[in-house]
């Protein structure tokens, strides 16, 4: 009788036991987060090009042997979970400093988990800024974030193909094919094309995910839309423009290249690539001279790109020890750093200096193109015939944005009514801003 | 003694599920410090009566149960003849065994990415380049994934090639438990094998198969992971023709932020769910008793 009587108290000792440990490991999952009295910062960047992370490696291995008051711990995220693992994670969790995709920097200082940096970074490196990376670091007058690079997005060539074609490439932005010379020099390079297609559109990045935001949108910019205005898209997003440009798009799909092999353009495959500078290190490899980097096509409104690219904030974990955080990102933001990592991924250099130093942006120069595209950036609310460089909205609600907007491009892709998908879209995303008050942040 | 269950039971599903409806009723947004705002039924009204948000949630529902109504009997009828077939002692059936159970061992992430390529649209996907060689060129590509017609079926394809394995092994153990004089007494009875499936193999496994149908209906209710990766890295999988109410509730809560709406659809999801289990709790014991 004893052995009964007593363990049922110890079963439930042992119960209770092991749902307080649940509970107190549940909530004391990250202990690492803001402990930086030590002098110790925790990182968080995204993994995606192989080069570029390593690039970023080697850079935090010279900041922590440059000095000896400040180690910084890198943790490194695949990039396909990199957004939502952030937004997932409480502030206090948060590392100290961290990467985050340009048109995400507005909903992350929206939930309050950046902090303005004028006072943390030196004012000698947010003055070096150029225009395009000043431009997507600043949301409510505020800078959330600095840039090691920005972006750009072309049509790259295969010049030997093109040639057996009979097409000359356009090289500066007022030559660049209109869509309709676009749409004869697709079905004319799909005839020289090895595997019949000639074009790889990105397809394989998935037009779901943040690569069809920031691949089509140039095509309805350039059609005289744009994604919204004053914080409404009904009207805007499914504008007649838009239609129009996002049919013509969808019919490029007979000679478009599904690239399955992940490398249908540099090995010759298909003459044209639309994709962005990430790739010339790649393509300049395999192709040598016979890599041109031509302009996006014209749809009536001048010719487009877009802009803004990975960028480095931080996060209220780091109050009280801002000043580590900052002169992390001040080594980031050297010239030294900035060609050290353009180097790998073969961006635009972030800052003036580094830019007049660059071996690839320049008058004369194998990637000029980009690098002028950005000397005339804009906002998506404001897109002129002038600009070509656009950025996508910077509004805490660009998660719906993109979100809403993936799901009609990957139906409009797969053969859905344009008008049908991208009113519903629009729906979507004014539904989520009227109960959300229109991110009005106070 | 059930103290502890009842504890890990309330702290593990009644404290998520009340926090569920607590979520669908309030404009709870992923990350966001400030305070949530009561939204009253507007969720539930919205997936129910909403032209846009409840066609989806009716499309993806609609999905689930023809998933569902496929991949139940389709998937256990090929399990029980693997079964059948790995059953016999032939030398070298130990092989044949680990082969058709390898592809449940494959996370369906990775399952979803090798069908990618079987199913990649134009003439490099394999199951392109055959069909083209097979018929002489004479059957054209085939946008496997992206094509309404054949996005859903594709998807079941796949599904059924991974789950398939799973129930063979179970079906396996359940045909080696009935007993072997039952099959010599039949064949005394000049019962034909046919006669022997129906008489003696059927009712010897029937609690198995019951659970087994069971089984692959709870994962057809929930099936997420193969979805979300083709249409989201790359695979061009029609999304519209596909969509479930996982990936709904997922891509509204990780995508779009939206707590509140993801919990209601969970929370109609549980309703539907409990009465479609009470439904096939009543059909079975029915049939038992």
């Amino acid at each position: 009788m004893l052995a009964p009587q007593r363990s049922r108290p110890l079963a439930v000792t042992i119960g209770a036991g092991l749902s307080l440990a649940l509970m107190l490991s549940a909530c004391s999952g990250s202990p690492e987060g803001g402990d930086s009295a030590d002098g110790t910062i925790d990182v968080w960047a995204h993994s995606g090009q192989a080069s570029e992370a390593a690039a970023l490696e080697t850079l935090v291995k010279e900041f922590n042997s440059s000095q000896d008051d400040v180690t910084a711990k890198l943790t490194l995220i695949p990039e396909a979970d990199y957004t939502s693992t952030i937004q997932a994670t409480s502030p206090d969790e948060l590392p100290d400093v961290m990467e985050m995709d340009a048109p995400t920097m507005a909903a992350f200082a929206y939930d309050r988990k950046l902090i303005p940096l004028e006072d943390v970074v030196s004012s000698e490196t947010l003055d070096n800024r150029i225009s395009g990376v000043k431009e997507s670091g600043t949301y409510n007058d505020a800078t959330y974030a600095v840039g090691l690079f920005d972006v750009g997005l072309g049509l790259w060539g295969n010049k030997t193909l093109l040639a057996e074609a009979g097409i000359e490439a356009p090289t500066t932005a007022d030559e660049a094919w209109t869509v309709e010379e676009f749409r004869t020099n697709l079905a004319k390079l799909a005839e020289v094309s090895p595997s019949g297609k000639a074009i790889d559109l990105g397809e394989a990045n998935g037009f779901a995910a943040e690569w069809g935001t920031f691949t089509t949108t140039p095509n309805i910019w350039s059609a005289g839309g744009t994604l919204m205005k004053d914080g409404k898209a009904d009207g805007v997003l499914n504008s007649q423009e838009n239609v129009d440009a996002l049919e013509e798009w969808a019919s490029w799909k007979e000679f478009a290249d599904p690239n399955t092999s992940g490398s249908a353009f540099p090995d010759g495959q298909t003459a044209l690539t639309w994709t962005g500078n990430w790739m010339y290190p790649t393509f300049s490899e395999a192709l040598g001279d016979d890599l041109a980097l031509m302009p996006l096509p014209d749809f009536g409104n001048g010719t487009k790109a877009g802009h803004g690219s990975w960028q480095w904030g931080v996060t209220p974990a780091a109050e009280g020890n801002t000043e580590a955080a900052g002169s992390f990102l001040d080594f980031l933001l050297t010239d030294e750093s900035i060609a050290a990592m353009v180097e790998a991924n073969a961006a635009v250099p972030g800052s003036t200096t580094a830019l007049e130093q660059s071996e690839l942006y320049g008058p004369g120069k194998p990637l000029e193109l980009f690098a002028t595209n950005l000397e005339s950036a804009c906002s998506s609310d404001d897109v002129s015939a002038d600009c070509i460089a656009v950025a996508r909205p910077v509004t805490p609600g660009y998660p719906t944005v993109t979100s809403s907007f993936g799901s009609a491009l990957l139906a409009i892709w797969g053969g859905a009514d344009v008008q049908g998908e991208l009113d519903s879209a629009a729906r979507a995303i004014d539904s989520d801003f009227s109960d959300n008050n229109g991110y009005q942040d106070e | 003694m059930a103290s502890p269950a009842l504890l890990l039971l309330a702290l593990f599903v009644a404290v998520p599920f009340v926090a569920a409806i607590w979520f669908s009723l309030h404009n709870v947004r992923l990350g966001d410090p400030r305070a949530p705002s009561f939204m009253g039924i507007t969720q539930y009204v919205r997936i129910l009566t909403d032209p846009d948000v409840s066609r989806q949630f009716i499309d993806a529902l609609l999905h689930n149960l023809i998933f569902a109504a496929v991949v139940v009997p389709v998937q256990t009828a090929l399990a029980l003849s693997l079964a059948l077939l790995v059953k016999k002692s032939i030398p070298g059936v130990g092989i044949f065994r680990s082969l058709y159970f390898l592809p449940v061992v494959f996370p369906i992430a990775l399952v979803a990415i090798i069908w990618r390529l079987i199913l990649a649209r134009g003439d490099q996907g394999l199951l392109n380049s055959a069909l083209s060689f097979f018929s002489g060129g004479a059957f054209g590509s085939q946008d496997w994934l992206g094509s309404e017609l054949t996005a859903l079926a594709s998807v079941i394809v796949l599904s059924i090639w991974q789950g398939c394995g799973f129930q063979m092994v179970i079906l396996l153990a359940a045909l080696q438990q009935v007993p072997a004089e039952l099959y010599e007494a039949a064949e005394l009875d000049r019962a034909s094998a046919w006669q022997r499936f129906v008489h003696v193999t059927v009712p010897g496994i029937k609690p198995t198969l019951v659970f087994v149908a069971l089984y692959t209906m709870i994962l057809s209710l929930r099936v997420f992971d193969q979805i979300y990766v083709l249409a989201k890295s790359g695979g061009g999988l029609n999304e519209g023709a596909t969509r479930t109410v996982m990936y709904e509730a997922v891509t509204a809560a990780f995508d779009e932020n939206n707590i509140g709406r993801a919990s209601a659809i969970s929370v109609v999801f549980f309703v539907i769910v409990v009465i479609l289990s009470v439904i096939q709790r009543r059909a079975t014991s029915e049939k038992e008793s």
